[in-house]
């Protein structure tokens, strides 16, 4: 490519140091290991083998597809079929049957990665998509209380921590280390925010979205009552932490982060009052994923010595907001009128469509 | 905002030595946008200090003989104009009369810029007497640029560190000259025992200063970024600094000053930081423009082998990898490094916006990229392409390696080319 050729001419000179792409996806590895300690610690061998057949089938997925629809070879050593794979299975239940998890991590690579022309060029998570995949197409099993209601399945119940003393406070600082309920990644909400705080000191992730989004969630929470909000601590941190701040499928933009977080977490708050039980987290931010970009033009900096017209700019934070709310309440009709999978099946065909006619001639291109 | 961890180590403690004088000078004749013409003519015999060659109009720039010699004659090379003297080795000189400087107005000062051939020397190559243009506000603040935000360079350093003297005379007859209120040196953190000797040095010599110490972060050193950090003004790209009272000077100019008004030396040398990391010996170098880079590898002990490295002229985040051994040193080099040769191939955006953070303008070098391959310049214009400076801290940080710096200066050439 002619792009590449030119490198060598042209300043700069240097690279910092570390700053590759599978430096960062192996950051986000490390973020997440403790996780799977926990999940190991949870369900024992069980969750390993939903983490790992996960893991195992995004890579064979993603070396598949690339070659087959990309023509590359080498993708595999970018280290995202990695990321993906993990997160997918930290949204499932220890007990999903493994041929599902298989067909989610094939969805999440093809439909959430492949298709629209590789690595960073996704609009959506793909571990997200990859679960609303398995959800439309195994519905019965995804939601049955067969997998999520699993307590005789559970290998180490409590941890006991804060020996001989059965207080309050203490069997909540427990519930905060480990809680085994919920999907795999949910079981610690200690190991979620640690992972979280590993990755900003990384400089991988911004405070910006984890932050707006659990405050704005509290703020909802607060401000209009939450007697009959019942969500998973641990599911929504997930989601904050590790879901939302994908980087291809959120905002680049600082004050973008704060306006798309504070966003997921306002619809998160309207999905959960709108009656939505389970998906509440992966339909905000799949929702939300879908105006990051339009979000991080609309916050860009201020560029050096302009200024900016603050009028118009709220003009259009304000009708942005009104469509975002729009938006989610077509989902939540949807939703309750049991339509969402069509919306998936639309979802498909346009990206066939898509792939067929823009995609794949821009898989050179690096944006 | 960025930091890069500096690499002036390696050169900072060294003292400033000079480089033998080639046998072959290559003189360039180009400066900031413009074309100088030889007023000398092959076979001419030439003294040092000698003019060689000027051009008219608004940029005007000049160029003297660096050492006694034979005019050969000139030459093209990547299609800017050269002339070459070779050096007699009898370091004849011709020097003009000493200026009276007590009675000197603000527009005699400005033309004998011109006259001293003086042109910016933190790597513009503005022709410095423009800056010193009558101007309706009167200038309050004279600005002294010591923030060499290049990671490999320390030449600015040298100067301050073993000319602090020299640099405080030249500020005063400036700040004299403009009748201005203060001098501030600006110096970033990482050079702060610089202060001590400033200070010192100005009691000594009865003359006050102020020293601001700026961050260390890259681009620190860009003019607009000096004046932000010392003056709390942020003036846009494109705006005249003198319009606000500002005036900017780089020490290597103010040396040059220095040497126009108190030994009236035309600029015909500056220092030079040789470096890099795939440089054989490093150090700081007095080296007379028009020296090829060549003559300073094999002074240095260095080889060119262009299959492993490149060799780059200025700084290695802003400067220009050189295509051959004959280009020579010019006013505004203030480096010369021999570098690793960089991988060349690009992963795809993730996204991570880290180019965001780091620009300094505030701008969004990926969409850059975006709308110049899709030829959308309507877009490169309203993301303000224009307001880069090219500096290179978006591709430094960039883990994709994307091309953002070609799509940015093709974005630029379109643009410029569609006005
Ligand atoms: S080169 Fe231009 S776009 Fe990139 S960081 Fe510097 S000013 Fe910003
Ligand atoms: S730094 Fe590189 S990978 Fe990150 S957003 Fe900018 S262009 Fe994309």
């Amino acid at each position: 490519m002619p792009n590449m050729l030119l490198k060598a001419s042209i300043n700069p000179y240097l690279k910092a140091r570390f700053s590759t792409v599978q430096i960062v996806m192996l950051d986000v590895v490390i973020a997440l290991l403790p996780l799977v300690y926990v999940a190991w610690l949870a369900y024992g061998m069980m969750a390993l083998q939903v983490i790992g057949v996960a893991v195992a089938a995004a890579m064979l997925a993603d070396v598949i597809f690339s070659l087959i629809f990309l023509g590359k070879k080498d993708t595999l050593l970018d280290g995202s079929a990695v990321v993906t794979g993990l997160l997918l299975a930290f949204t499932l239940s220890p007990a999903t049957p493994l041929y599902i998890v298989v067909f989610g991590s094939f969805s999440a690579i093809l439909f959430g990665k492949i298709v629209w022309g590789g690595l960073g060029k996704n609009r959506f998570n793909p571990a997200l998509v990859g679960r609303e995949f398995m959800s439309v197409f195994f519905a019965s099993t995804m939601s049955s209380s067969g997998i999520w209601k699993n307590n005789d399945l559970i290998n180490t119940s409590s941890l006991h921590l804060f020996e001989n003393s059965d207080t309050v406070l203490s069997n909540y600082l427990e519930g905060i280390f480990f809680k085994t309920s919920g999907a795999l990644g949910e079981y610690s909400a200690i190991c979620l925010v640690l992972g979280g705080v590993y990755l900003m000191l990384r400089n991988r992730i911004s405070w910006h979205i984890p932050l707006s989004l659990l405050g704005a969630l509290m703020l909802m929470l607060w401000l209009f009552g939450n007697d009959d909000v019942s969500f998973s601590t641990g599911g929504v941190l997930l989601g904050a932490i590790f879901m939302a701040t994908d980087m291809p499928s959120s905002p680049t933009t600082k004050y973008g982060k704060l306006y798309y977080g504070m966003m997921i977490g306002i619809t998160i708050y309207i999905f959960i009052i709108g009656g939505c039980r389970q998906e509440y987290m992966s339909y905000a931010i799949l929702m939300m994923n879908g105006f990051s970009h339009q979000i991080s033009l609309l916050f860009q900096p201020r560029v050096w010595g302009q200024k900016i017209d603050r009028k118009a700019k709220l003009e259009d934070v304000f009708m942005l907001t009104l469509k975002i709310l729009a938006v989610s309440s077509a989902i939540l009709t949807l939703y309750y009128y049991e339509l969402i999978h069509y919306l998936v099946y639309i979802f498909v065909i346009y990206l066939i469509f898509k792939f067929n006619y823009s995609f794949s001639k821009q898989v050179d291109n690096t944006i | 905002m960025l930091l890069i961890p500096s690499l002036k180590s390696k050169t900072k403690k060294s003292e400033v030595g000079q480089i033998a004088d080639p046998e072959d000078f290559y003189i360039p004749l180009d400066g900031y946008r413009n074309v100088m013409t030889p007023l000398v003519e092959i076979g001419n015999q030439v003294e040092k200090y000698q003019l060689l060659a000027a051009c008219d109009g608004l940029f005007a720039a000049s160029i003297h003989a660096p050492v006694s010699g034979i005019v050969k004659g000139t030459f093209n090379l990547n299609g800017k104009q050269f002339l070459h003297l070779q050096n007699d080795f009898r370091n004849r000189e011709t020097l003009a009369a000493v200026i009276a400087m007590e009675e000197i107005t603000q527009e005699q000062f400005a033309e004998r810029l011109f006259e001293y051939g003086i042109e910016g020397a933190g790597g513009s190559r503005f022709p410095t007497g423009l800056k010193f243009k009558k101007n309706e506000t009167p200038i309050k603040t004279i600005i002294v640029n010591g923030a060499e935000c290049e990671p490999y360079l320390s030449a600015d350093y040298a100067l301050m560190k073993h000319h602090t003297a020299e640099l405080l005379r030249a500020a005063v007859l400036i700040k004299k000259v403009l009748g201005a209120e203060q001098i501030v040196f600006a110096i970033e953190k990482q050079n702060k025992e610089l202060e001590k000797l400033l200070l010192r040095s100005a009691r000594e010599n009865e003359v006050k200063i102020n020293v601001k110490i700026l961050p260390d972060s890259y681009p620190q050193g860009g003019e607009l970024q000096v004046i932000k950090s010392v003056t709390g003004k942020e003036l846009k790209k494109g705006s005249i600094p003198a319009q606000h009272g500002i005036l900017v000077n780089n020490v290597g100019t103010l040396w040059s000053i220095y040497n126009a008004f108190f030994h009236s030396r035309p600029t015909i040398e500056r220092i030079v930081t040789i470096s890099g990391n795939r440089c054989a010996n490093t150090g700081n170098y007095k080296v007379k423009i028009g020296t090829p880079i060549a003559h300073l590898l094999r002074e240095t002990g260095n080889e060119w082998n262009p299959d492993e490295q490149m060799i780059i002229l200025g700084g290695a985040m802003m400067g220009k990898a050189v295509s051959s051994p004959l280009l020579p040193i010019h006013k505004g080099s203030g480096g010369l490094l021999v570098m690793q040769k960089l991988r060349l191939e690009s992963d795809n955006c993730i996204k991570c916006g880290a180019c965001v953070d780091v620009c300094p303008q505030k701008l969004m070098p990926l969409e850059f990229v975006r709308f110049n391959q899709s030829g959308n310049t309507a877009s490169l214009k309203d993301f303000n392409l224009l307001d880069c400076i090219e500096c290179g801290a978006c591709a430094y940080v960039c883990p994709s390696d994307v091309p953002l710096m070609e799509n940015i200066f093709r974005g630029k050439d379109k643009l410029l080319k569609n006005a």
